[in-house]
């Protein structure tokens, strides 16, 4: 539109005022709505015709500051025609060079870097006329030395430079007439121009569709230059002018008609979003009954949200708490009117319904959704909490505004309450609830404080700083309120009290208010929303002390197993709540419970991911700027973080308690039970230097107190633990402190009695007592539970208050021979192997299938020697190892027989032959060792178990019938083989 | 002693005994011989000792009747211990003749730990000694075991199927089993048998003491159990590696074996698909053979000689193991008597 203007100045040269011409305009400009409609549409097509392609180029020649240049330009041009029509080289010449410096200011000024129309035409011509002269030999005859010379370097010269203005000349001559066709039109426009205050009021909007978005830009650095000065300067004239107006004038009609405007070009492109926000709250104040106000306050509070286009920047924050404060004004409307009716299920289409007045009774139905407003209200605040720096005041500030949000959930709530809508209360709840359960009871104190703050200079200070946000919004009213004998309407149309409360009422316990909502969302909330609000209370108790009840939540409503199919944003609060259940766990002295809930979250060793409190650099998938956006987006606020260095500190304070004497107890092969891969992990890196320094952060801390500690050094173990700096953060520093350090004398005593009660024939309880520093109760318990639990194989003396320890450790003779019954395994494993390569070509397939069976059996022996135990162990062994070879075997030659039947009927018998004589054989041990037998059936039950699959697979993945059936012939061979050899051999 | 006759009869009857080829044989051992032995194995027990064994070869009894010892070998470099040891052994052959002893000689003797003596090495020096002594024989000292009360000497020859398959130095299955032999077909234990000149006879009566029972039966009482069980369990232990890493030679072999047979096929099948061509266009034909291509080069199959020495080696520990267990039971079940009583 604006684009049109200039054009159609460019080409008559002449200046119009464009100021004085809208503020003429703006005599008529609501009322002459009607026609200006209708013509501004036949505006736009003529627009669309003529400016299409041209806008462009046109669009800035002239503006007030360019115009002296442009001037310039079009004379030089008008001088260059004269001195064509007398053929004129030299001064042509001349001119030319002219033109082109003033070319290069006209680009400096106008910052494009195309050149204008109009020395494009110049060139168009010039080159036309170069080219008649050139073809009129006669004439270039006559010409003058000096005359042709000057031609002759024109020659050269356009045609140097029209190279660089090739594609603009073409389309100069593709649509040439289009500048003399805005002659006549120009008129035209001025005339639609006075026509309508609309055309000239929003122009962009209207005409949204002809910019392209790199003009938009350019648009929008113009608008900081001067356009949009006058354009504002225009609307403030055009809105003082409405002021003055009478308001009698606007009429529902009207205020209708522009809502649908505007709302029309909402989400185009070019629409821009600050105005539309302005322009609805002007149309907010106007608005004539409740309803339409409501209508109109419903779409202000839309067009706010979309102020931010962008998703991963947050709304300004100014615009946030203006937000906040319409949707307080939809909810007193509401509130003032029963009978008006939100919900989005009524049609936006019907007609008229905001008609009804206030008086009307009988429902209204306005479109529109509070409770979605309050979450994307949440969603902002929670964005904007993401993207501030959170060590900065702007945080701080930002935290502020949460109780003006409590308030809002607060009045959403009461709300959908009345309306009985409580599916949504459910919803609004649970955004209650996730700003509240991460808060300690002290927190909340700071935010009840803060909030009863705020609102004691309430009714002054909100009302002033709503009057300052709402842009003039109460000011109007008041003026309107000040007209009473102007009837527009009811009065009460544009006052809406303020009725819904605007401040919160906060329970002096945030576990009461988390009941309260609690309890209404598992009530009426759908699955997630129950599950949230679940780990949410979860999380809640944890922070407040109160271990058992937190988890007995968590197992009652078996969210462990659900969660997996939840969203990420739930996974995550789960994470949460899980770290601060071990948390909780922890500082209530329950090592295990804690290390049970912490462990998962440090398996991966993806903790901050896990519980979105940064991104991890993982080295090993790099991730794509998608997911990292998507992950930015999950992040949590810096207020509600979790420590981590507390929660790695308690994790490996629980691993380290745990694992010392675990490990002290398995000293034989370290590897057999591991209760922490990542302590272990970092212990053996630890084990691993060369020189360990002081220990400076967490681990390192741990990792001196686990060495200590394994040395028996308690005292060393316990100063380093409480050295470090985490403790500061609980609440109940000295009680944790002191638990800690009475657990590690535990675990110490616990150690120490692992790895060195069989050097002892027997201990003295006293000593004990005095090493480390336990009461005698403490020791005297300690130790009966290790005797119990058959950790410490040692009984108590009592006259003596000593421990008598009795030798049970396997002798050398003991352990050797076990070590050779490994290797024999694995000798008769490679045999069986060798023997198949041998007898079937699938020999190398079946390997891993026979070392899973030999390994099902070993741990059958293994079992049945333990139960044994006695000399006769020894050839019950043999027998179950036969047994169990023969069961597999069996097994496998029913499966391999239907298979192996019909192809070699042969290969088949023998294997069947030698099936039947292993059988003999074993039912006699079968006989012999009853328990053996049932715990090799067990095992033979779990491998056969495990294998059928496996052998399903290899049977296809060979494909071939031929190989298939080798295959398996050559295993059953192999397996008779193994079940013959051991009683053939004893 | 009777050491002028011994060598007459000896000459005479060896000359006989080289026509008539006596298979089995008895070894027979002079009382100081093996006094000797003991000796010097005993003292140097931690390291393994070796002697010359000098005797008389008559008929089917080889007849020891001295010995003496070579010098221990230091940590020194290993050329000069040996010229010095052969050096040694030459001189003292020389010094024994000068003096008019018995200096044939017909063997070797050396202590062992724990009867780990079946080695390549043993072999080897076995096969020296045969060259240049038709009956050579090997005595075997495990001072270890003497200390049980047993008398731990054993004199082993190898078998003569063996030798002349170990000459060849091809110990492939194949052959192995056309020659019909198994690993406990490498060596031959002949039975040893002491005997004592009838004036040392008389003397050892002389001397005898009137105590019922000897140190050697006090040793053969010893109930500790456990060192000789751990020493055998070690060295079967070691034994088992050792054959698995046989065990891996051998399907390693396998496994590039098939898969060469797999290469042959598919080579021999594309071979004659050309030839079927070729016999269509009436060209001549290529040969099916083509002992120019790598994958029909043999595979060297593994010598089965070291697993079967590690197979013998573990059934000499299974036999001990074996034999001191029983022992050992009944002196448990005898203690047990004894306690009740």
């Amino acid at each position: 539109m604006e684009s049109r203007f200039w054009t159609h100045q460019v080409s008559s040269d002449t200046e119009s005022d464009e100021d004085d011409h809208s503020e003429v305009e703006e005599e008529a400009p609501i009322g002459g709505e009607g026609g200006a409609g209708g013509a501004g549409s036949k505006y736009l097509t003529q627009a669309n015709l003529s400016d299409s392609d041209e806008s462009d180029e046109k669009q800035r020649v002239v503006r007030s500051a360019k115009d002296k240049r442009f001037e310039e330009m079009a004379s030089t041009t008008e001088q260059m025609k004269n001195q064509m029509k007398i053929n004129d080289w030299v001064q042509l010449q001349e001119s030319f060079d002219r033109l082109n410096k003033q070319l290069e200011k006209v680009i400096r000024v106008t910052e494009s870097d195309t050149a204008p129309r109009l020395y494009i035409k110049a060139l168009v011509i010039l080159e036309d006329f170069l080219t008649e002269a050139l073809a009129n030999k006669e004439a270039k005859k006559k010409m003058s030395s000096s005359n042709a010379k000057a031609l002759n370097y024109m020659k050269q010269k356009l045609k140097k430079n029209n190279k660089l203005y090739e594609v603009e000349i073409e389309k100069f001559r593709a649509n040439p007439e289009s500048e003399e066709d805005e002659e006549g039109e120009d008129d035209d426009d001025e005339d639609l121009d006075s026509g309508g205050d609309f055309s000239d009021e929003e122009p962009v909007t209207i005409a949204g569709g002809y910019s392209d978005s790199d003009e938009e830009g350019e648009e929008g650095e113009e608008d900081g230059e001067g356009g949009w000065e006058t354009k504002r300067s225009k609307k403030d004239s055009m809105m003082d002018k409405q002021f003055k107006r009478d308001p009698s004038e606007i009429s529902w009609d009207m205020v209708d008609k522009k809502l649908k405007e505007i709302i029309a070009a909402r989400g185009r492109k070019g629409t821009d979003r600050a105005e539309q926000v302005e322009q609805l709250s002007y149309l907010a104040r106007v608005a004539k009954t409740p309803a339409q106000k409501l209508e109109v306050m419903v779409h202000v509070v839309s067009a706010q949200f979309d102020v931010n286009p962008s998703l991963n920047t947050h709304m300004p924050i100014p615009v946030w708490k203006k937000c906040v404060q319409n949707v307080m004004i939809i909810l007193d409307i509401l509130a003032q009117y029963p009978n008006i009716i939100m919900d989005e299920t009524s049609d936006v289409e019907m007609e008229n319904e905001t008609q009804k007045g206030a008086d009307h009774d009988g429902p209204i139905h306005v479109w529109g959704n509070v409770v979605a407003f309050l979450e994307r209200v949440d969603d902002e605040l929670f964005k904007s909490l993401q993207c501030i720096d959170p060590h900065t005041k702007d945080y701080v500030e930002r935290l502020r505004d949460e109780p003006l949000f409590m308030v809002l959930a607060q009045n959403v709530q009461r709300y959908v309450e009345r309306s009985s809508d409580m599916k949504a209360a459910a919803r609004v709840a649970l955004r209650c609830v996730e700003h509240v359960y991460y808060k300690p009871q002290e927190v909340y104190e700071a935010m009840r404080k803060l909030a009863e703050i705020q609102a004691r200079p309430d009714a002054a200070a909100t009302e002033t700083e709503a009057a300052a946000d709402g842009d003039d919004d109460f000011e109007e009213e008041g003026k309107e309120v000040k007209l009473p004998g102007e009837v527009k309407g009811p009065p009460s149309f544009v006052v809406t009290p303020e009725i819904v409360p605007r401040r919160p009422s906060f329970p002096d316990l945030s576990r009461l208010l988390m009941d309260q909502l609690v309890s209404t969302i598992y009530k009426h909330g759908d699955e997630r929303t129950k599950a949230r609000a679940m780990l949410c209370d979860i999380y809640h108790h944890a922070i407040s002390e109160e271990f058992h009840t937190a988890r007995d939540l968590l197992l009652m409503s078996h969210l462990q197993d659900s969660v997996q199919h939840m969203d990420i944003s739930t996974q995550i609060l789960f994470n949460r709540a899980m770290a601060q259940l071990g948390l909780c766990a922890f500082r209530a002295s329950l090592i295990n419970e804690a290390h049970g809930c912490l462990s998962e979250l440090y398996a991966g060793g993806r903790v901050k991911e896990l519980l979105a409190q940064g991104v991890s650099q993982s080295r090993y998938h790099e991730k794509n700027p998608e997911q990292e956006k998507l992950e930015r987006r999950r992040q949590m606020p810096f207020h509600m973080h979790i420590n981590l260095e507390l929660l790695e500190a308690v994790h490996l304070i629980c691993a380290m308690l745990l694992e010392v004497p675990n490990m002290a107890a398995n000293a034989h092969d370290i590897k057999r039970k591991v209760i922490s891969k990542p302590f272990r992990r970092l212990l053996d890196i630890n084990e691993r230097q060369t020189f360990t320094g002081p220990p400076e952060n967490v681990r390192d801390h741990v990792m001196a107190a686990t060495r200590a500690l394994g040395k028996g050094a308690w005292q060393k173990a316990v100063e380093v633990i409480q050295g470090l700096d985490v403790w500061k953060l609980l609440t109940r520093r000295e009680f944790v402190l002191e638990m800690l350090k009475s657990k590690i004398q535990e675990e110490a005593l616990r150690t120490y009695l692992f790895t060195y009660s069989s050097f002892y024939d027997s201990l003295s309880l006293d000593q004990l007592i005095t090493m480390f520093e336990l009461p005698e109760a403490h020791v005297h318990s300690i130790v009966s539970k290790m005797m119990i639990a058959e950790e410490l194989h040692a009984s108590w003396d009592q006259p003596t208050r000593s421990i008598v320890t009795h030798d049970v450790e396997p002798s050398r003779l003991q352990a050797l021979a076990a070590q050779f019954a490994e290797k024999l395994t694995v000798l008769v494993e490679s045999n069986e192997r060798a023997f198949d390569a041998r007898t079937g070509g699938g020999g190398l397939e079946g390997m891993s299938m026979g070392k899973r069976n030999k390994e099902g059996q070993d741990y059958a022996n293994a079992a049945a020697g333990r139960r044994g135990g006695g000399d006769f162990s020894g050839g019950n062994r043999d027998r179950q190892g036969g047994y169990s070879g023969f069961n597999s075997g069996g097994g496998r030659s029913n499966y391999g027989g239907g298979r192996g039947g019909q192809n070699r009927g042969g290969r088949d018998n023998a294997g069947g032959s030698s099936y039947y004589r292993d059988q003999r054989s074993n039912q006699v041990g079968a006989r012999n060792s009853n328990v053996g037998y049932q715990s090799t059936r067990y095992q033979d039950a779990y491998s056969s178990v495990g294998r059928t699959p496996y052998q399903i697979g290899s049977a296809a993945s060979t494909g071939a019938n031929r190989g298939a059936q080798a295959d398996t012939s050559g295993r059953m061979v192999s397996l008779t083989h193994g079940g013959t050899r051991p009683s053939a051999r004893f | 002693m009777t050491t002028t006759s011994t060598p007459m009869r000896s000459f005479a009857q060896a000359a006989s005994a080289e026509e008539i080829v006596v298979p089995s044989r008895v070894v027979q051992i002079d009382g100081l011989v093996a006094l000797k032995i003991i000796k010097h194995c005993k003292e140097c027990m931690p390291a393994l000792v070796t002697g010359q064994l000098l005797g008389l070869d008559i008929g089917s009894i080889l007849e020891v009747t001295n010995c003496f010892p070579f010098p221990s070998r230091g940590g020194e470099e290993e050329d000069e211990v040996e010229a010095d040891g052969a050096n040694y052994q030459l001189e003292m052959m020389r010094c024994l003749r000068e003096v008019n002893v018995d200096n044939n000689t017909v063997g070797w003797y050396q202590s062992t730990y724990m009867g780990s003596f079946q080695t390549v090495e043993l072999i080897e020096t076995f096969l020296n000694y045969q060259e240049n002594i038709k009956r050579c024989v090997c005595i075997i000292y495990d001072p270890l075991r003497s200390g049980q009360g047993v008398l731990a000497l054993k004199a082993l020859k190898l078998s003569d199927s063996f030798m002349e398959l170990y000459r060849t130095q091809v110990f492939i299955g194949e052959k192995l089993r056309e020659k019909n032999m198994t690993w406990k077909d490498i060596f031959e234990e002949i039975p040893v048998k002491i005997s004592n000149s009838v004036l040392v006879s008389a003397l050892m009566t002389e001397l005898e003491s009137d105590a019922p029972a000897s140190q050697c039966d006090f040793d053969r009482l010893v109930l500790s159990t456990n060192p000789f069980m751990e020493k055998n369990l070690e060295f079967l232990i070691e034994c088992m590696d050792d054959l698995s890493m046989e065990q891996q030679k051998f399907q390693y072999y396998y496994r590039n074996l098939s898969r060469q047979q797999v290469q042959q096929q598919s080579w021999l099948q594309k071979r004659r698909a050309e030839n079927a061509a070729r016999r269509l266009s009436g060209e001549e034909l290529l040969p099916e053979e083509d002992p120019s291509n790598p994958i029909f080069k043999t595979l060297p199959e593994p010598s089965r000689l070291d697993s079967y020495l590690i197979t013998n080696q573990i059934a000499n520990y299974c036999g001990q193991v074996n034999g001191f267990a029983g022992q050992s039971l009944s002196k448990m079940y005898l203690m047990d008597a004894f306690h009740q009583d």
